[in-house]
């Protein structure tokens, strides 16, 4: 018997359908094992709250009707289509209609303040779990399973009271948790949690912002000190690449926390290092699973990992919609301090820096920045430090390029990757316009012509046999 | 530095021209490397989120109006005030024809450049001449920089002089010549003797005078330049309404003549003194620094210190006025540089 924390994402709650299962699993597991469940909003309700919380400030109150009546239909439908129980599906239904009515009560009030402030985006933001987690519980409960549905808040989670991006108070939130959810578990009833969402202190609605639902998850696992974290998601786990570039692309089986962080970088797909925090402290296992193909073991993430200990290089990914940005000025060369002032005037302009690349000469420094902010950051790099006497003399860009990184903990201390790297892009006849790895040995990182990006994938992934086990 | 250029006349076209002449100076010697991203006019845009290239401007130029009728580039009709709504830039640069009734559409192409965050260079004398206590409160409120040293004596740094080169004097009181057109009209009666309908039908086929005249010799010209001498350099808050005006069109030949019995001639004088802010054909000494003839304009700041100073430069032109834009520019650029580095 173990204890497990089972997140299911938006596409795992997408519809009545998947609802059911979800539920079926759950209670498969729940046989064996002592479970709960966090879940996220239904796919694309997050969203949808967000457009309508930020066009409530000066749209009308018959958007609102418009919008609360779609939504309305959505839950609705699901319900009647997860839940089999007519008294059950009342039940649910009921709560819905009424936190509806308050989401309905909420956009009048921004509608009529006509602003929109970071608290009441967050409360806002949470009907979207708050909507999705009773129609779970009913599901469960529909298949004569005991449950019992929280909110985040009401499950213990505090946080600090930064809205948007709120950190738990975790030995606060851990003693409220296991108060709550332990004895629940100790009987075999399963909690199910609004993933997502918290309060702070004062019981205000706050998000954990980026990570999300996983984070939810993640501080749960550890407050309930559980053998693993299980995230159910769309995909089978970490690919070594994207199966779209590379179709033979393979599923990872197990990754070391510092690995999966550095895999943030395949985005919505992997697990954002925030997430991560909460478990890798307490090494607690994390386990990435395909909800339409739970046959599969997944990606487990661990500590240290085991299997296949010698493979240096263990996935390749390209981040598109990025540009490259390049400063020169002889009188940079020896001058301390004249990095900061580039980085200085980059930071005030709110521009965040993907990557770094500066030769010892220290004449010029490339960086690579998102495309949407080059324009931003040319004009204010050269309004503040290209005057005749200022440390840049010119600043040029190339915007169409991708960063290509191909990452593992093994390349530490691994003779001849970076060369065999970059004579496998050499061989393709590819030009390297930067590279930068850091000491830290998990990552190289190196840009590429966007057109020539998915060739290099390709390459690489079959450089290293990372399609082979 | 990405700029917008709202307004596609004279003015507009000498900025282009302007800006793209002599570019690799600029940047080294200024770190000023202008981008003219989005040019709006009334029939639509040209937009290139990177930076119009000296070639497509000579293209656009060349073509003329329609402006959105570029292949490449052109966005047949996009308002203004949307372009400068949804196009990243750091500076508009307003340029579109003076209206002295409501300041339209200048002063909200203007206003909506600040409340996008959007620095402002404007050779407009209508919206300065109706709100400038207004603008220039809004643009500090927004953070951003207000310029707009093209709006009087046009190429020649009547502004900046009063308030850069006199700093730390006191100006006690300002009279000028602030209008080419009256000036040619009024030259043309006393040395050649000729009415002013005449004088006034010459200048007009010359160009240097309207079909519709009255902007310049009923005085409404000089007048808006005397509410921004005022505001600007001796911080009186004052607007258009609160000049007293009075135009050419009673001046007739005998009183030039009179006056050229007491080695005179009259000009048509903007002035502040004191509480009073003036536009009114006056009578001075031939031999006032003042008096220039022609189209040029002339002004004198009377100063505590540093006794008169007086300035004489053209006062119109596209590529004249266009250098003022191209020394804000300069200026919001400079200023800019030290906001970041701090």
């Amino acid at each position: 018997m173990k204890k497990i924390v089972m997140k299911f994402g938006g596409t795992s709650v997408g519809t009545g359908e998947n609802i059911r299962h979800v539920a079926d699993l759950v209670t498969k597991y729940a046989k064996d094992n002592k479970v709960a469940v966090v879940v996220s909003a239904l796919a694309g309700v997050t969203n949808s709250l967000i457009e309508t919380g930020c066009q409530a400030k000066k749209s009308d109150e018959k958007h609102i009707q418009t919008f609360t009546a779609e939504l309305r239909k959505k839950h609705t439908d699901a319900i009647s289509t997860a839940i089999t129980s007519k008294a059950i599906q009342k039940e649910v239904a009921q709560i819905t209609e009424n936190t509806i009515a308050e989401l309905e009560k909420v956009l009048t009030g921004i509608c009529y303040v006509g602003e929109i402030t970071p608290k009441s985006k967050d409360y806002v933001m949470s009907f979207g779990e708050r909507l999705s987690a009773p129609i779970v519980w009913g599901a469960i409960k529909d298949h004569k399973a005991e449950s019992q549905c929280f909110t985040g808040k009401d499950a213990g989670i505090v946080t600090n009271s930064n809205f948007g991006e709120a950190d738990p108070l975790m030995n606060f939130t851990a003693h409220l948790i296991r108060e709550r959810l332990s004895p629940l578990l100790e009987k075999n009833i399963i909690p199910v949690v609004t993933g997502f969402i918290a309060a702070d202190q004062d019981g205000v609605v706050t998000t954990v912002g980026r990570g999300g639902s996983d984070y939810t998850a993640t501080i749960l696992g550890v407050a309930l000190q559980v053998d693993e974290v299980w995230i159910w998601t769309d995909v089978d786990g970490i690919m070594t690449t994207d199966p779209k570039i590379v179709p033979s692309a393979r599923m990872l089986p197990q990754l070391s926390y510092q690995e999966a962080a550095e895999m943030a970088i395949f985005g919505a797909k992997a697990m954002h290092p925030r997430a991560l925090g909460p478990v890798s402290k307490e090494n607690i296992p994390v386990r990435i699973r395909n909800t339409a193909h739970p046959e599969n073991p997944g990606t487990l993430i661990t500590k240290e990992p085991i299997a296949n200990a010698k493979e240096a290089v263990k996935a390749v990914a390209m981040i598109k919609d990025v540009a490259m940005l390049n400063v020169y000025g002889a009188a940079m060369v020896g001058a301390p301090g004249s990095y900061a002032k580039v980085f200085d005037v980059l930071g005030k302009n709110s521009i965040n820096v993907m990557m770094i690349s500066a030769a010892a000469s220290e004449a010029n420094i490339s960086m690579v920045i998102k495309r949407g902010l080059l324009g931003r950051a040319v004009s204010n790099l050269e309004i503040a430090l290209q005057e005749r006497g200022g440390i840049v003399s010119e600043v040029t860009t190339e915007d169409d390029v991708a960063v290509i990184a191909v990452m593992g903990a093994n390349m530490k201390g691994t003779l001849g990757v970076a060369s065999k790297i970059f004579s496998t892009v050499a061989k393709k006849g590819i030009n390297i316009r930067m590279i930068a790895q850091g000491s830290s040995e998990l990552n190289i990182s190196f840009v590429v012509k966007e057109k020539d990006g998915a060739a290099v994938v390709r390459a690489i992934h079959e450089e290293f046999n990372l399609d082979k086990n | 530095m990405r700029i917008i250029l709202v307004g596609y006349g004279v003015v507009g076209k000498g900025v282009t021209t302007i800006l793209a002449r002599r570019a690799m100076e600029k940047v080294s010697d200024y770190g000023f490397n202008p981008k003219i991203v989005a040019i709006a006019d009334v029939d639509g845009a040209v937009i290139n989120p990177r930076g119009l290239s000296p070639e497509k401007l000579e293209e656009i130029k060349k073509r003329g109006y329609p402006i959105s009728a570029d292949p490449d580039f052109g966005k047949k009709g996009i308002s203004a005030l949307e372009v400068i709504k949804t196009v990243e830039a750091e500076i508009v640069v307003e340029v579109t024809p003076v209206n002295i009734k409501n300041g339209e559409p200048a002063i909200s192409h203007i206003t909506e450049a600040f409340k996008t965050g959007k620095h402002v260079v404007t050779t407009n004398k209508g919206p300065l001449a109706l709100a400038m206590p207004a603008l220039t409160e809004l643009a500090e409120y927004n953070n951003v920089y207000l310029r707009f040293s093209g709006t009087v004596g046009g190429g020649t740094p009547m502004l900046e002089f009063a308030k850069r080169c006199l700093a730390g004097d006191r100006i006690l009181a300002i009279r000028g010549i602030l209008n080419g057109t009256t000036n040619y009209i009024l030259t043309e009666m006393s040395q050649n003797h000729v009415t002013f309908q005449d004088a006034l039908a010459n200048a007009q086929k010359l160009g240097y005078a309207e079909k519709e005249p009255s902007m310049d010799i009923d005085g409404f010209d000089t007048a808006c330049k005397v509410v921004i001498l005022a505001n600007w350099i001796m911080n009186k808050k004052i607007t258009l309404k609160d000049v007293d005006r009075t135009g050419i069109r009673e001046v007739t030949l005998q009183q030039l003549q009179d006056a050229a019995k007491r080695n005179s001639t009259i000009k048509l004088i903007g002035s502040i003194e004191g509480d009073k802010a003036m536009v009114k054909p006056t009578e001075i000494p031939l031999t006032n620094p003042l008096c220039v003839s022609g189209v040029l304009n002339a002004i004198t700041f009377s100063t505590e210190y540093a006794a008169e100073q007086t300035l004489i430069g053209r006062g119109a032109g596209g590529i004249e006025t266009a250098s003022a834009v191209l020394r804000d520019l300069l200026d919001i650029r400079r200023k800019l540089a030290t906001k970041l580095l701090t």
